[in-house]
């Protein structure tokens, strides 16, 4: 059986940041979250060369620039916040499945910024992402 | 009035927090990439992780935690979540079907709770696990 490149690069994403979801409580194990938040910039920082765009990369406008180093910060605010959930008690089974759900505040604000209207079935999705997040919360503190 | 047993956990308001983060970071995303390609956007959002990671050591300072098992899973984190970023623009580079490969990959989490279980030995109620089901059908239609 023969399968085409997009399936293998695909399945390489899906294990990997299934992988990531672990490690992130492992190390919160051992570290707290602010410095595990240092180490993985760090993890960041070495696949910077295979990722830096070239010349290119100096002919954005400054306002695009802005919006993706601004899309950075946040990005790594969220992960910061993931470790620390994982690290006061959060699982790894409940916490990663809980914060993949962050396309739910952007199709609440997407029309609002972007101007995009929200489908009928992102509607649907809508519900079933809230009807996770509390089922999913269904857990003792202590847990 | 009394507050229900879940909403005193911390690790479901650090959760909540980090769901609006994420969110705020696909619509910045999606107004800087009107100019600039996925892997460009990539190779910048690790330096919107400097000021953050000094922030939070600034905010919390403490003592330099050195734990190779630590350090060593935290910089595994970082690894991989950049090359599964990077196999994800090569999918879509090599000719596959965007929604399927955006709704394929966006199935992460399943591997997570198997791994969890299995090296873990996490344990979820059933009531989670028809959670985790909702959330696989809200993720596979955020992601179409």
């Amino acid at each position: 059986m023969h399968l085409p490149p997009w399936f293998w690069f695909g399945l390489i994403t899906l294990l990997s940041w299934g992988i990531v979801g672990l490690l992130q409580k492992l190390s919160t194990n051992y570290l707290s979250a602010e410095w595990a938040l240092v180490w993985v910039s760090v993890g960041f920082f070495i696949l910077e060369p295979w990722l830096y765009p070239g010349k290119v990369l100096f002919t954005y406008s400054g306002r695009a620039l802005g919006w993706a180093l601004l899309a950075g910060v946040f990005n790594a605010l969220g992960a910061w916040a993931l470790l620390a959930a994982m690290k006061t008690g959060g699982k790894a089974s409940i916490v990663a499945p809980f914060t993949a759900l962050y396309p739910l505040p952007v199709v609440f604000f997407a029309p609002l910024i972007l101007h995009e209207s929200i489908t009928a079935l992102q509607g649907v999705g809508i519900v079933c992402a809230l009807v996770a997040v509390v089922l999913l919360s269904t857990e003792s503190p202590t847990a | 009035m009394v507050i229900p047993v879940e909403l005193k956990a911390k690790w479901l308001w650090y959760s909540i927090l980090c769901v609006l983060c994420w969110g705020a970071w696909v619509l910045f995303s999606k107004l800087g990439s009107n100019e600039i390609s996925a892997s460009a956007m990539q190779f910048l959002f690790a330096f919107g992780f400097v000021p953050v990671a000094v922030l939070v050591l600034i905010l919390k300072p403490g003592k330099f935690e050195k734990s190779l098992k630590g350090i060593g899973y935290s910089l595994g984190n970082g690894v991989l979540a950049g090359i599964g970023g990077l196999a994800l623009f090569a999918a879509y580079r090599s000719g596959g079907s965007t929604p399927v490969i955006t709704a394929a990959t966006a199935l992460y989490p399943l591997i997570t709770v198997v791994l969890a279980i299995l090296i873990l030995r996490e344990r979820l109620t059933w009531l989670q696990v028809v959670g985790l089901g909702f959330a696989v059908v809200a993720i596979v239609i955020f992601s179409l």
